[in-house]
């Protein structure tokens, strides 16, 4: 579960990237979060992985108060999150295998168990036959497959994706939007971040607005349908 | 930690030396230059150091005695000296030996030295080796002290030349070392930093999924050790073949030897074991503290 309670971030630099924002996504949501650029999106995200904290307000994600985290537990909250980057961010001199793995090895898991977990979510995310590929053998919509699997090897309370299907061609993008739907389906949590609105208003569901660091809309919507703020 | 855990961190240090093979090969020719640089350098002042001293050891401080000096004081005398400390050796130079020595070397004078046999002018000394030609000064007065000496001649000269030579030659060793290990810090630390940067992304990554600051750390530490430790091995096999056979040319050189003294020139063997634990150590030292120091600024995420 992610809480925002009146959260502003002001940056160093004097930037008001969010301003007063509250809102609450409950275990087993799916929600999107839509804005344009510099709306205040990343901004977001950097605060539910702690990656920045907040001038103002408090934050709870997965049971974890960031407002009182301490650095070195950290890794323990990121631990909750399954992350999927916009541009895969997979290491380059690993195997597609060897890049999901390494999750379950920073939290030490039986090599058995990793072996058995790992094949199991290549496979989900039908990739099973280029377990052994590196990541410039493979299209940019297998990238983001393997990216996913990665979020999801150690089975997380919430799943963050930061435009997923930004660098991908249209027909993938549905692909991956439901792939992740279908995760959600099995109870862990998803917040996908985007600007695709025709993507959202395919797909509906809860969507979360951001415009100039404040929330303007928050509702659950229909599919193809979309309430502009 | 799990020994699995870590068995796995060991294994991705050193797979990525392979994976990431030109930086790591990068890394490891600048330790091996700098390794080379410092450690031959290093050598040399040894070297030079050690042929002064060669040098130092051919001094001679000549005690002459009293004419009426009987043969009991004399060895009494000797006690003395063998006494005091600083002094090598000591050997007696009687005076029947020294007009012996003075009639060969004069055999033009031949009739002279005939008619002095009976009445020989000149007096029994000491000739001493002086261990430390820097507190021969003391030592002279310490000698100066003793009974029964008409005068003593130590070679002051030769002392002080060769004492500024010492200071010269430590204290531009001193600095050109000392400049060679700056320099090689310098550039090893920018070879592992260019290195660590290029994996900064995996190490973000590596963040993002709750890796713990020593879980991403160790394979770079393993890695950069590993580098360090080849670097070590290679600067090794280098300078020991290099310094014999360095050696076993000046060995042919009879000039050079016989104004340096082929017994100044240290042998690799006497010194191996400590070139081989500075270069080790030291490459090892570097590899992994290089690597830790490098991406302390890359794990703030």
């Amino acid at each position: 579960m992610i809480e925002l309670r009146d959260v502003s971030v002001t940056y160093s630099s004097g930037v008001d990237a969010l301003h007063n924002v509250s809102l609450k996504i409950n275990d087993g949501d799916f929600a999107f979060v839509v804005g344009a650029s510099g709306a205040g999106k990343s901004t977001m995200i950097k605060l539910i992985l702690k990656e920045i904290s907040p001038t103002r307000g408090s934050i709870s994600v997965n049971g974890y108060n960031l407002n009182r985290l301490r650095r070195r537990r950290i890794p323990a909250l990121r631990r909750t999150i399954g992350f999927v980057f916009q541009d895969f961010r997979l290491i380059p001199s690993m195997t597609v295998y060897e890049n999901v793995a390494f999750v379950l090895h920073v939290i030490d898991s039986p090599t058995k168990y990793i072996r058995k977990r790992v094949s199991y979510v290549i496979d989900l995310v039908g990739l099973q036959d280029k377990m052994q590929a590196h990541p410039d053998e493979l299209s940019g919509g297998e990238m983001q497959r393997v990216a996913i699997a990665r979020a999801l090897v150690n089975d997380p309370q919430l799943i963050i994706a930061d435009e997923p299907t930004g660098n991908i061609d249209p027909k993938l993008s549905y692909e991956i939007v439901e792939l992740l739907q279908g995760i959600n389906d099995i109870g862990t949590t998803i917040l996908m971040v985007t600007h695709e609105h025709d993507l959202v208003r395919q797909f509906g569901g809860r969507i979360i607005n951001i415009d100039q660091g404040r929330v303007v809309f928050d509702e659950v919507v229909g599919g193809n349908l979309i309430h502009e703020a | 930690m799990k020994l699995s855990g870590f068995k796995y961190l060991v294994g991705q240090g050193t797979e990525n030396i392979w994976k990431n093979k030109m930086m790591a090969f990068a890394s490891f020719c600048v330790m091996l230059v700098s390794l080379l640089l410092v450690g031959m350098s290093v050598l040399l002042y040894m070297n030079l150091n050690s042929m002064i001293g060669g040098v130092e050891d051919k001094n001679e401080v000549i005690v002459y005695m009293d004419e009426d000096t009987s043969d009991e004081e004399l060895a009494e005398f000797q006690t003395q000296l063998e006494q005091i400390d600083n002094i090598g050796s000591i050997s007696f130079y009687s005076k029947e030996q020294a007009f012996e020595d003075l009639k060969e070397n004069m055999t033009d004078y031949e009739m002279l030295f005939d008619s002095l046999e009976d009445d020989n002018p000149l007096i029994d000394s000491f000739r001493l080796r002086v261990e430390d030609i820097s507190v021969i000064s003391t030592t002279i007065s310490e000698i100066g002290q003793l009974d029964h000496i008409y005068s003593v001649r130590a070679p002051m000269d030769f002392v002080n030349i060769l004492t500024e030579l010492q200071k010269i030659v430590s204290v531009v060793f001193v600095i050109v070392i000392a400049a060679l290990v700056v320099i090689s810090v310098v550039i090893v630390s920018n070879a592992t930093k260019a290195s660590v940067f290029m994996r900064r992304e995996e190490i973000q990554i590596m963040k993002y999924v709750g890796a713990t600051n020593s879980f991403i750390r160790i394979p770079f530490f393993v890695e950069g050790m590993i580098t360090g430790l080849l670097a070590g091995c290679v600067a090794l096999v280098i300078t020991w073949f290099g310094y014999d056979s360095l050696v076993e040319l000046l060995t042919g050189q009879i000039n050079i030897l016989s104004v340096i003294g082929m017994g100044s020139i240290i042998s690799f063997r006497s010194i191996a074991w400590k070139v081989v634990a500075s270069y080790l150590l030291v490459g090892t030292f570097f590899g992994a503290c290089g690597s830790i120091l490098s991406m302390r600024k890359h794990l703030n995420v």
